[in-house]
């Protein structure tokens, strides 16, 4: 009942903030009172905090952009599931935050270019990985996904049995727990979540189930996506994405710009 | 002439209480007023208090007319409280201030009216110890020197209402109105209480009384009137009303009594 | 988790609790004055205000307080392209911190006028033959009556506040809870670790129990009256 009640209120609120957001003016708005506001979770290794700072890959790149513009980024935690809200109402400019473009953002957003490469895979006790190295032996498995994932789209997809959780790492939880046989999650959160010197040392990921994009979101109009683009293609081209990719431990998944 | 009502009236919805009251009173009375519950004698005394507004009337006091229904000019909150105070009121069920003791119950009021006085700021410290030394003065006439600092809670019933004597007494009205001062008391308590106000009496202290206590009314009283269904149905000395009533209303309402 | 590991829950934790402090006491501070004002509207001769404000009680006590955090801090630019609040930290506490006491307001007017209508029309009467004014009949007669009958209910509603506080996370408000849950979503290279969103009911014991003994304390000072 609150759910509902909830998507409701949320539904009443996108709805008159389309009217509100037309998002002309938006570089200009952003110069205007000198931050753009990024708004963020904290996201290893894309945005997180070291010594009170925000730091990642993407928290990085953030930064640069910010200073092309000649403003500053702030970087804002938000909650995740409220993060069209959050951009309508102005109380952020961008979606920076290892965000997988699907439907529903790049329709109601002005997003940039892809600018990684990410997949869904499948996480699975170490013991019995060989086990499940394609998708139909993995079929005969309980999976668990975070709720209104890209892992959920995947599992729907490939018609596997699953128990929608909170989020990814409730789904790993699971499967750690033996509540779940398999979990399905991000190429680039497995990789650091799960094997060796993680607090998952027993379990792995297998194969990927489809491959998908992260890009950046702009509120709907807005020139920033295509500023963002250009950028993107600048910091290519003299090589401080693909520096900055290295640090981050990042570099396979960077999609070249241009 | 210190106090005259003049054709009182006042109604409460469709209901009329009072239906004309007139009576007079000279310094140093005291007035009983006794008729049966709902002849509209609580009402009037809140009239004359001001805690109710009569429709029509007028009443005076040593000749300056407080109301006057004919010329019901609205007059301000701090008008109001001047002329209040030409009367003290002393409550059936005493309504202290449960959070002060007994002396503060008798102080608090001065002390804030002393503050609108023009030399307050100088004189602060004279002029609390000269009223916080009355309120002594007035406890101990009451003999309560011993519960000064006790709460209400901790006094009985008479305690109470002899403090609330007191409180009234401290701002020194003209006329001092007691509306059923022992119907809240054990039978046991009201004779202190009675007593007091039959001290008060002996000072000429100026007095309307509202009782069912048929034996201090005419002990004490100089005058007593008797109310009947909004109106003064009789009035006289306490041996008339009492010894020799003319309407029968009066005989029928003191039946119980006489007999007793 | 290692000693270090907890060190840093900790920390983050505390952090997140001194959010769910200063989003309490700002509640209170705001709350507890505006209340008293709500109270005169509502008690109002002025009919039109009187019903204003009984309307606006039914809204604000018979709507989720989530929601009107929601309002409250998306509505205006949603509505209006008006952002008063800004982004950050401090925009988020701000608009909390109206929700919350806008909220609180409307209780404690109904308990302020609960405590108000338990104090016999004697009283006021009494203050009025003895030359008081109204205002002086209410803050040297009423006032502290009222606050005596009041201290129990309001002790209920300043223990649930405590606990209410963690709804601003709807509009990110990086509260104590919020502190704890990131450990679950990963955070530091923790993850999935639900031991300290559990401990964020510790501090809530704790704070608890301090108010709870503060607020006996209170109760039991006024009780030499009755």
């Amino acid at each position: 009942m609150m759910k509902k009640l909830f998507s409701l209120v949320l539904a009443a609120m996108l709805l008159m903030g389309v009217c509100a957001a037309i998002a002309e003016g938006d570089l200009e708005y952003v110069q205007g009172k000198g931050t753009l506001v990024v708004g963020i979770t904290d996201f290893a290794p894309m945005d997180y905090l070291q010594d009170g700072e925000w730091i990642g890959f993407d928290a990085d790149m953030a930064k640069a952009f910010a200073a092309s513009l000649g403003v500053k980024a702030e970087f804002v935690e938000i909650d995740w599931d409220n993060k069209l809200l959050e951009l309508a109402n102005k109380s952020i400019d961008c979606i920076w935050n290892g965000m997988t473009l699907r439907p529903e953002i790049t329709d109601a957003t002005a997003c940039s270019k892809p600018y990684a490469n990410n997949a869904q895979v499948i996480v699975v006790p170490k013991a019995v990985a060989d086990q499940y190295q394609t998708a139909e032996a993995a079929a005969k498995l309980q999976f668990a996904v975070e709720a209104g994932s890209a892992g959920q789209d995947q599992a729907e997809a490939y018609g596997f049995s699953y128990t929608p959780v909170n989020a990814q790492t409730d789904a790993v939880m699971e499967v750690k727990a033996g509540s779940s046989d398999a979990a399905i999650i991000d190429a680039l959160m497995a990789a650091a979540m799960v094997g060796e010197g993680t607090s998952y040392e027993d379990l792995t990921y297998t194969i990927g189930l489809n491959s998908e994009e992260y890009g950046v979101a702009f509120r709907a109009g807005s020139e920033l996506a295509e500023k963002l683009n250009e950028f993107f293609a600048a910091s290519w081209k003299d090589g401080t994405m693909q520096a900055c990719a290295e640090t981050y431990g990042v570099s396979a998944a960077i999609i070249p710009q241009e | 002439m210190m106090l005259e009502v003049k054709d009182i009236r006042k109604s409460f919805g469709k209901t009329e209480i009072l239906k004309g009251i007139d009576f007079e009173m000279d310094q140093g009375e005291v007035l009983s007023i006794i008729g049966s519950s709902g002849s509209g004698k609580t009402t009037l005394l809140r009239c004359l208090n001001f805690l109710e507004t009569p429709d029509a009337g007028r009443i005076a006091v040593n000749g300056e007319t407080l109301f006057d229904g004919e010329r019901p000019e609205s007059a301000g909150a701090g008008e109001l409280r001047r002329k209040r105070l030409h009367f003290g009121l002393v409550f059936q069920n005493f309504n202290l201030f449960p959070q002060y003791t007994a002396l503060e119950n008798v102080t608090l009021a001065n002390l804030l009216l002393a503050k609108q006085q023009p030399d307050y700021k100088q004189n602060r410290r004279a002029i609390t110890e000269r009223i916080v030394a009355e309120a002594h003065e007035l406890l101990r006439q009451m003999g309560l020197s011993d519960r000064e600092s006790n709460y209400p809670h901790q006094l009985s019933g008479g305690q109470c209402q002899r403090v609330a004597i007191a409180r009234a007494l401290a701002l020194k009205p003209d006329i001092l109105c007691f509306d059923e001062p022992t119907s809240a008391l054990d039978p046991e308590l009201t004779g202190e209480v009675l007593r007091v106000i039959r001290g008060l009496a002996e000072q000429h202290m100026t007095m309307i009384i509202v009782t069912h206590e048929m034996a201090f009314a005419r002990d004490v009283s100089s005058r007593v009137i008797f109310m009947d269904n909004g109106l003064v149905c009789e009035q006289g000395t306490p041996d008339q009303i009492f010894g020799h009533p003319r309407e029968e209303r009066t005989r029928q309402f003191l039946l119980p009594f006489i007999q007793r | 988790m290692t000693a270090e590991q907890w060190s840093i829950v900790f920390n983050a934790l505390n952090i997140g609790f001194v959010q769910t402090l200063r989003l309490f006491f700002a509640t209170l501070i705001g709350a507890i004055p505006l209340g008293l004002l709500i109270m005169f509207g509502r008690r109002s001769r002025f009919r039109p205000l009187s019903w204003l404000v009984q309307g606006l009680t039914w809204i604000i006590r018979g709507s989720p307080l989530m929601i009107q955090l929601l309002i409250i801090y998306y509505g205006p630019g949603l509505a209006f392209d008006w952002h008063p609040w800004g982004g950050g930290e401090a925009g988020r506490f701000s608009a909390a911190a109206a929700a919350f006491i806008i909220n609180y307001a409307f209780y404690f007017a109904e308990i302020y006028r609960g405590g108000i209508a338990s104090i016999p029309q004697g009283q006021e009467e009494a203050g009025l033959v003895l030359g008081m004014t109204r205002t002086q009949i209410f803050f040297r007669v009423k006032l502290l009556q009222m606050v005596k009958a009041i201290v129990p209910p309001m002790s209920n509603e300043v223990i649930t506040l405590v606990k209410d506080t963690s709804l601003s996370r709807i509009i990110a408000l990086q509260e104590v809870i919020w502190a704890g849950q990131k450990f679950l979503k990963g955070s530091n290279g923790i993850a999935a670790n639900i031991l300290p969103l559990l401990c964020t009911a510790v501090y809530y014991l704790v704070f608890n129990g301090l108010l709870t003994l503060l607020l006996g304390r209170l109760e039991k000072r006024l009780s030499y009256f009755k």
